[in-house]
């Protein structure tokens, strides 16, 4: 919005193409870009008091409490098989709702910092790349180009709904029950 | 009016009333004065059907109106209510509910019910034979002037007719009327009364001194007839009697008709029974006698139409009973308010969240050092501990209700399996958390449909065994020093325990030959893929066992106690939590992080070091009591060294008691339990979380799976395995 010029170039290349496009949410993670779907982030907050809950697998780092409820939160770094994220002044928690079967659960990602909101039309986005980097091609979507650079585009339901997390809190029998 | 909620509203009711009615049902064979059940079914089913009416629910109206006819008729003593009518009418009962619940998903008929209403129908029949119907008690003709058709009571209207005395005069033809009320019917029987003619020069050639008694046969309803007569009703005595069978129909249209507030006259008035006019002349009446009196009261209202002959008794009785009906129940409504569930929820949760800012603000204001801040906080604090109890009250329910509603398990179980059984309920009246009494009926059914199935034996094993012939059941609920009990008792056969080895080994639970402590094989039951049922019955035996039930009891927080002697008999203790919201907590330190224990569970704090009888077996001496202890610090890996001084909170649950060693006691402080989710349900030792002042997680213990890990010899830290034994009470 702050450069009109860049702003009003936006608009005509939506004029021009009329691709619908799609927005995502870009963070950084272990020095990568990253970005996801918009749709599925309920809102970021602050890296804050997060309790860790003993005998958990690594990359579930322990719960929060947002608003009153308890949210789990997840460790990209360490879902990728990478080192633990570090928290650091820019730290953030990036709350999604992650469809389960007919309901919605909401966990939490740390990241290092979350950069922008990205505009990504289908043309803009390349399939994943058969090889090459550390990830399981299962998590990605493709990779998207902006500007001159590239940003990793996850697949937040594979990466959130693996087998071992899906388990996730968030069946109505689970919410409901111990009140 | 959004008619999607009123039917829900209908749909509530009438499931409340069908509760009502098989309690009422299920109580009458012992019950030494059964009227007052009697009553309450009929009202039960009067008032379904009268709701149903009112939601143009035909098939609901039929059937239930024939039920209706026949709870009459016991009502009224005309048959007797015997074991064969009430076992119908559980029958109908269980109809009725399938039908409401049928119109709750939005179908009204289905070929299946409607066959189903039709064999109920038949079998109810024979109860109706002969007078199906209300007997209407004979009607006094009262102070008719002439004596005229008497015959008033056929399958005609009779109609009563005084024309005033200008009737002529205003240019009406008498005649006219008769020959109108010719189109409307027949007329069967037509008598003149010329008492009023006076005699030679008195008489006034202008004047009408005629009154006719004349009987109509016509389907018109009252108000068609009465409009008859319009123009001369103003100063002529006009007054219309129903034919019998009418009278039967309003009674039933009465009693049909919602329960409202309502003026006897207009209950009536409503009924078709009177015209507003009837009403407004004999309210005048009313009036006029008290003015005459000079005394309040005249004639009731029903006295005055009765013997006006506006309205045959049976119906003002019938409107009487109604209005009554309003009033009981609107002085019971006084009592009650219904509030949804969520809304209840959501205040339970604001109070929670009312209870963490209510201890941070304390934390606070201990911090600052401002005495008259702590005052004004403790004094909030003690206002909200009050609000949080009177809000969790409101979500308890008495398990009462859960448990009548095992009279009729028992009755139907007990009846196919051919076996007499007698259930005796006790504390209904005890109070449990609202969720955990919902999420408790399907394990208690479990369980009593095994004691009914496996536990009290037949009739031939009873008498062979000394045993009376009627087997006991009973259940018996009581709080527990911060529990709730609820027992299940049979004076059956007990666990056979060789029974229990044999098959523990055939599924593979046990290794042959391994050494079991009593305790240890009843346990046994309890292990995923075990069944006792010899032959599977269509009762039990389905797979389902009791593996599930403890599931369902662990996850309300609760645990199971078995209690079995061969041949005497088998008691099940389950034991829960009072409530599932908010608990009064006690917190303690591990390293950096900090758990939270219920209160209510912890006996005592010691240090560790002068009680400690044995390191290598975990074992603490507590005044000559020997008690297994365990480390949070080992249970949960955690990193670090513990400190020189380590610290043991003893914690009783049930009958058991242990130490949990921890590195730093923290003070206690009320605490609201949040569910910490399926993500963590793996996690041992650990039954959920709260919100501290600060706004950070604590984790909540939960001590009676750190009991059970503390008394298990090799303390296992993965979720019991298939060969693992339950615990042992020490």
């Amino acid at each position: 919005m702050a450069d009109p010029k860049k702003n009003g170039t936006r608009h005509h290349r939506i004029a021009a193409s009329a691709e619908p496009k799609q927005q995502y949410l870009a963070f950084g993670l272990g020095g990568e870009s990253f970005a996801m779907e918009i749709s599925y982030v309920k809102e970021v907050i602050h890296y804050g008091e997060l309790t860790e809950v003993p005998l958990m697998p690594p990359f579930i780092r322990g719960v929060i409490s947002l608003r009153g409820a308890m949210v789990p939160v997840i460790d990209l770094s360490v879902r990728f098989g990478r080192a633990l994220t570090e928290i650091a002044r820019r730290s953030c928690v990036v709350i999604l709702e992650v469809p389960r079967g007919e309901g919605l659960v909401v966990v939490g990602v740390i990241v290092e910092k979350v950069s922008e909101v990205l505009e990504l039309a289908a043309s803009d986005i390349e399939p994943p790349p058969a090889f090459g980097g550390d990830l399981r091609s299962e998590f990605l979507n493709g990779v998207g180009k902006v500007g001159g650079g590239f940003v990793i585009l996850l697949d937040v339901r594979h990466v959130l709904s693996m087998e071992e997390i899906s388990a996730l809190p968030g069946d109505r029998d689970a919410e409901a029950a111990p009140k | 009016m959004d008619l999607d909620k009123v039917k829900q509203t209908f749909i509530l009711e009438a499931r409340e009333l069908l509760a009502a009615m098989e309690e009422a049902l299920l109580g009458i064979e012992e019950d030494l004065n059964p009227g007052e059940s009697i009553n309450a079914m009929f009202r039960a089913v009067h008032t379904i059907k009268g709701s149903a009416g009112l939601f143009g629910l035909d098939p609901i109206v039929r059937f239930s109106h024939t039920v209706e006819s026949v709870m009459d008729r016991v009502r009224s003593k005309q048959i007797s209510l015997d074991p064969t009518l009430v076992s119908l009418l559980l029958e109908c009962h269980d109809h009725l509910a399938s039908l409401i619940t049928s119109t709750q998903e939005g179908v009204e008929e289905t070929p299946e019910s409607h066959e189903g209403s039709q064999r109920l129908l038949n079998q109810l029949i024979p109860y109706l034979e002969g007078n199906g119907v209300i007997e209407s008690t004979p009607v006094r003709v009262a102070a008719q002037p002439s004596g005229a058709s008497e015959g008033g009571w056929n399958e005609c209207w009779h109609l009563s007719i005084r024309f005033g005395p200008d009737v002529l005069r205003n240019g009406m033809d008498p005649l006219s009327f008769v020959r109108y009320l010719g189109t409307l019917g027949k007329i069967v029987h037509l008598a003149s009364v010329v008492e009023k003619l006076p005699r030679g020069e008195d008489y006034d050639p202008e004047t009408c001194y005629l009154g006719i008694e004349l009987d109509l046969d016509t389907d018109a309803d009252r108000q068609t007839i009465e409009d008859v007569f319009e123009f001369v009703r103003e100063d002529s005595e006009i007054r219309l009697l129903p034919p019998h069978s009418k009278v039967e129909e309003y009674i039933a249209f009465i009693r049909a008709m919602p329960e409202d507030e309502r003026f006897l006259g207009e209950i009536l008035v409503a009924g078709g029974c009177i015209t507003t006019k009837d009403l407004e002349e004999a309210l005048r009446t009313q009036k006029a006698e008290t003015l005459e009196d000079g005394v309040i009261h005249g004639r009731l209202i029903g006295t005055i139409l009765i013997e006006d002959q506006a309205v045959p008794p049976p119906v003002v009785a019938a409107a009487l009973d109604k209005q009554k009906k309003f009033q009981d129940r609107q002085a019971q409504e006084m009592k009650v308010v219904k509030v949804q569930a969520d809304k209840l929820d959501r205040l339970v949760d604001l109070v929670g969240e009312l209870v963490i800012a209510g201890a941070s603000a304390n934390a606070m204001a201990v911090q600052v050092h401002e005495p008259r801040l702590l005052e004004a906080t403790t004094i909030v604090n003690k206002l909200v501990e009050e609000i949080r109890d009177n809000a969790l009250s409101l979500r308890m329910v008495q398990i009462g209700d859960t448990f009548n509603r095992f009279r009729r398990i028992v009755r139907d179980v007990s009846q196919e399996m051919g076996k007499s059984i007698e259930l005796e309920l006790h504390g209904g009246d005890t109070e449990l958390d609202k969720t955990i009494v919902e999420k408790l009926s399907d394990p208690l059914m479990h369980i009593v449909r095994n004691a009914i199935d496996h536990g009290i034996e037949s009739l031939e094993v009873r008498r062979a065994r000394g045993k009376p012939d009627t087997g006991s059941l009973s259940l018996n609920a009581f709080h527990d020093s911060g529990s709730i009990v609820i027992e299940v008792a049979d004076d059956g056969g007990g666990l056979n325990k060789a029974k229990i080895l044999k098959k523990a080994v055939e599924r593979g639970i046990i290794r042959e030959g391994a050494e079991l402590s009593d305790a240890e094989i009843t346990s046994l039951i309890f292990e995923p893929g075990f069944s006792t049922a010899e032959a599977i019955t269509k009762l039990s035996g389905r797979g389902v066992g009791m593996d599930v039930v403890r599931q369902n009891i662990d996850e309300l927080r609760g645990s199971i106690e078995l209690e079995s002697y061969e041949e005497a008999g088998t008691t099940l203790r389950i034991r829960l939590p009072l409530t599932l919201a908010i608990i009064d907590g006690f917190r303690v330190g591990i390293g950096t992080a900090s758990y939270v224990l219920p209160l209510d569970l912890v006996i005592e704090c010691l240090d560790l070091g002068p009680f400690l009888e044995s390191e290598e077996n975990h074992l603490i001496n507590l005044r000559g009591e020997v008690l297994p202890f365990l480390r949070l610090r080992e249970i949960f890996r955690m990193p670090g060294e513990p400190p020189t001084r380590e610290r043991v909170v003893v914690v009783q649950y049930g009958e058991t008691r242990a130490g949990l060693v921890v590195d730093r006691l923290m003070g206690e402080f009320q605490t609201v339990i949040k569910p910490l989710g399926n993500l963590f349900k793996q996690v041992r030792g650990v039954g959920g979380s709260t919100i501290l002042g600060s706004g950070e997680v604590a984790l909540i213990l939960d001590v009676p799976q750190l009991i059970q890990l503390a008394s298990e010899p090799s303390s296992g830290l993965r979720r019991r395995p298939a060969t693992h034994l339950p615990p042992t009470h020490s």
